[in-house]
């Protein structure tokens, strides 16, 4: 959580919308899996932001995770 | 997948059968776990391993007979293993340690033994340990029958005393001095539940059965010589055991003969390679008994028999630790699991099937063909984790494209006698050599040889996915028909491995084929006498005319050949076979590992994979090609393979050239965004190989990024971070406009599919 924090303080904006990011709700869907999860995401038009720690960390996790089951 | 019939698949595995001198010992000592301890020097626990079957050790170690010996694998190679002589050694050095025996908890049943010998003895002290009330009946004023003519140097009276007291405080009772007949039997039959007769000679002639030892009589048994009708000391010992068993068994009603059959002295089926075994002499021990220091030589002498062929050849069973028998088990649970997690996925992704382990076994366990089905059905319930094999499939999509894909006759003619298919691999690596092969062989062959680029669905048999290989197998078959049947020239094992199990109606011919029988380019350079450590491909381990073709061109060449350990027939992976390079990428360099190190010179290969996963993990390397069309072979043998991206980019650039070159025909065939201009560190390339990020992919995410505007920006730094889902991955790509350049500063993916809401 730290992490994404601190991308947001780092500044990421949405280049099409000129907003920055923020947290938000985001439906995440992999296989069997589908969660609600907060991730950044620009508040307008909704595009989500997934920061490299989260792709391959957490996220990676739970992809292997899913394809196991 | 029918798991009753992979389970049946284990029988076939003959490793854990035991080595043949412990099925041939009447008692079954575990001799190689008692050579191990000796070779280790812990004689203590050598003595242990004696005790757990042997009954008083101390006195049968002395005097038995050991059979065992005639059948040790080791026979030829030196003489037998003395594992009598070893045994008297251990037992004169640990056998003075006093033994702890637990109380034994009493079941109130009663049994007699008539005749206080070896067999008697043993079936006494059997019973006791189970809880019976044993009385023994002797003859003589003492016990141990024949045991006391062994008296003297190495089995003294002091020793057989002992033994005889501690089957006292075992609690038997001991009645000497008692003569018991035929006609004392009914008699005891009411006070005894089971009787067991070990007399060495009895009035009456029993039939005695060789399982069970009963003799006709209900509740009465009997062993020893009687039984055998020799003097085998160590037999009569298994007799009084064995006896004891079906007493027991007698006494709490259950089944005599059941599972009984590996009981005495069997031959095993275990079956040892003693072909790399050098012949080791007997160590003669300098007095009656071994020093300790000769038992030690003596025991590693000792080979320890397993099969373990397998084992010992493949590195994918090393790496998982498992050998066939618990590998199907692993399969057969993982198949089986409904919740929870399918553990075993990745070791089943991971295995090369190379197919060597089915040609070291004995009985032929084909481990590569139980994986291939399960692959196969692991895709069928949808259970195939699609991260294992999606990049090799695009990548064998995008080789079946318009990208890569060519068919065309020979320039100027409308027939074809041959159809030139170098595969998609050496297209990849080795882009200028398929353009030389090509103009050699237009040059050769009278007849029409046509082009064919193509892939020949080798991925799509790997991954377990029938649907894609069917598709490619079609579609090849109808190219090759729509071409008049033309025999294929095939320059990769693994093509011709395909063609021939799954298009046996094509006929094919091997490149070095060829060069063999048409003489080899005039410019190709003499080996003067270098040697060259020949590794042959996994897919060609079948294909005589493949291993040998290439080593008759090796030596036209001049070169001196090293073989390897595993060679032709079987030769050992370079860890990129069954796609497990893609899904088990540690394990790929551990199996790339083993193979380099196995010989000190440089390699020569035959398939490109082989030759750039070898120069990756730091091994010279050459191809048959460079041998062939090369030029500078120092520089060639460490020359690094292209990355993935630039794999593609010479397949696509190999279809543009070759039409051009041979056909005059121009193409402007481009990937999307293609002209993107990119900026790509080394260590940003590093990263794409072990994320499997192709440059293409960067350039269509960029793109798109660019021209839709869904991307992010950052003010401070003035990086962009676009992104882009591609068929079932997203790539992320964080960049900075360099003028008409785009400078890569990281590029990760995931599968996960993320909507804002």
């Amino acid at each position: 959580m730290d992490k994404k924090k601190k991308i947001n303080k780092s500044g990421w904006i949405c280049a099409k919308c000129s907003c920055p990011v923020e947290e938000g709700p985001i439906k995440a869907m992999y296989l069997s899996g589908n969660f609600d999860v907060k991730l950044l995401r620009c508040p307008v038009c909704k595009n989500v932001l997934v920061p490299e720690d989260l792709a391959l960390g957490q996220m990676l996790e739970v992809e292997k995770g899913l394809e196991d089951k | 997948m029918d798991l009753d019939k992979l389970l049946a698949k284990q029988e076939l595995c003959i490793n854990d059968n035991l080595p043949s001198c412990v099925a041939m010992c009447p008692i079954h000592v575990d001799v190689k776990g008692f050579m191990e301890q000796i070779q280790k020097e812990d004689f203590q626990e050598a003595y242990n391993i004696l005790q757990k079957r042997m009954p008083m050790a101390k006195v049968i170690s002395q005097v038995c007979d050991h059979p065992c010996q005639n059948v040790c694998v080791r026979k030829d190679k030196g003489g037998d293993i003395s594992i009598g002589d070893l045994e008297k050694a251990v037992a004169q050095y640990e056998g003075t340690v006093k033994k702890r025996s637990l109380p034994i908890p009493d079941n109130n049943k009663k049994v007699a033994i008539i005749g206080g010998g070896i067999s008697g003895l043993t079936c006494a002290i059997d019973l006791r340990k189970k809880g019976y009330t044993v009385t023994i009946f002797e003859k003589n004023k003492e016990l141990g029958g024949r045991l006391r003519r062994f008296v003297g140097d190495l089995l003294t009276e002091k020793v057989l005393e002992e033994e005889i007291e501690d089957i006292k405080k075992l609690g038997v009772e001991i009645k000497t001095g008692v003569t018991i007949s035929q006609e004392d039997i009914k008699g005891l039959r009411e006070k005894y539940e089971a009787i067991y007769i070990g007399t060495g000679k009895w009035e009456v002639e029993f039939k005695i059965d060789g399982i069970t030892f009963e003799t006709g009589i209900d509740g009465v048994f009997c062993g020893g010589r009687i039984a055998i009708g020799n003097d085998s000391i160590i037999l009569s010992v298994s007799t009084g055991r064995r006896a004891a068993i079906s007493m027991d068994r007698y006494i709490q009603k259950t089944s005599l003969t059941a599972l009984r059959k590996e009981e005495g002295s069997y031959k095993t089926e275990l079956k040892v390679d003693t072909s790399d075994v050098s012949e080791e002499p007997k160590i003669v021990p300098s007095s009656d008994v071994y020093t300790k220091e000769e038992a030690i030589l003596e025991a590693k002498r000792c080979l320890l028999c397993e099969c373990h062929k397998c084992y010992k050849a493949c590195p994918h069973l090393q790496y998982e630790k498992l050998d066939p028998k618990a590998y199907i088990r692993k399969i057969n649970h993982n198949e089986r699991i409904i919740l929870g997690d399918h553990y075993a996925n990745k070791a089943i992704n991971s295995c090369m099937l190379c197919g060597l382990c089915k040609s070291v076994c004995p009985t032929g366990v084909d481990m590569a063909e139980i994986i291939r089905d399960t692959r196969k059905s692991m895709v069928s319930r949808g259970k195939m984790p699609p991260s294992a094999h999606d990049f090799a499939l695009k990548d064998m999509e995008f080789n079946m494209s318009e990208y890569f894909n060519l068919l065309k006759h020979q320039s100027g003619m409308d027939k074809s006698k041959f159809l030139f298919f170098p595969g998609c691999q050496l297209s990849g690596s080795y882009p200028q050599y398929v353009e030389k092969s090509y103009a050699y062989l237009m040059e050769k062959l009278e007849g029409g040889v046509g082009l064919y680029l193509n892939c020949c669905g080798a991925p799509g048999e790997w991954a377990g996915r029938d649907d894609l290989f069917e598709t490619s197998l079609k579609k090849i078959y109808l190219d090759w028909e729509s071409m008049g049947r033309p025999t294929f020239i095939l320059a990769c094992s693994t093509c011709y491995y395909i063609l021939k199990n799954y298009l046996p109606d094509i006929n094919i011919i091997t490149l070095w084929e060829i060069f063999n029988e048409k003489g080899l380019p005039s410019g190709a350079h003499k080996g003067e006498g270098k040697n060259l450590v020949v590794h042959d491909s996994c897919t060609a381990r079948d294909y005589s005319n493949i291993y040998d073709g290439i080593r008759d061109i090796v030596k036209k060449l001049e070169y001196d050949i090293t073989e390897p350990h595993y060679t032709k027939e079987q030769t050992q992976c370079c860890g990129y076979g069954g796609l497990s390079y893609f899904a088990n990428k540690e394990f790929t360099n551990f199996a790339t590992d083993r193979r380099i190190q196995e010989e000190e010179g440089d390699y020569l290969a035959y398939c490109a994979m082989c030759r750039d996963l070898f120069v990756s993990r730091g091994k010279k390397t050459l191809h048959i090609l460079d041998l062939v069309f090369g030029e500078d072979m120092e520089g060639l043998s460490i020359k690094k393979g292209p990355t993935l991206s630039e794999r593609r980019n010479n397949r696509l650039k190999l279809k543009i050239y070759i039409l051009h070159r041979f056909w005059g025909e121009n193409m402007d065939l481009k990937e999307e965004y293609e002209d993107i201009q990119l900026i790509i560190d080394k260590e940003v390339r590093s990263l794409m190989k072990e994320r499997l990020i192709l440059e293409g992919d960067i350039k269509k995410v960029i793109g798109m990024g660019e021209k839709s505007n869904n991307r992010f920006f950052n003010p401070e730094n003035g990086h962009c971070l676009a992104f882009r889902r591609i068929v079932n991955v997203t790539y992320w790509v964080e960049y900075e406009k360099l003028g008409d350049s785009f400078r890569v500063i990281t590029a990760y993916s995931h599968r996960m599919d993320v909507q804002g809401e």
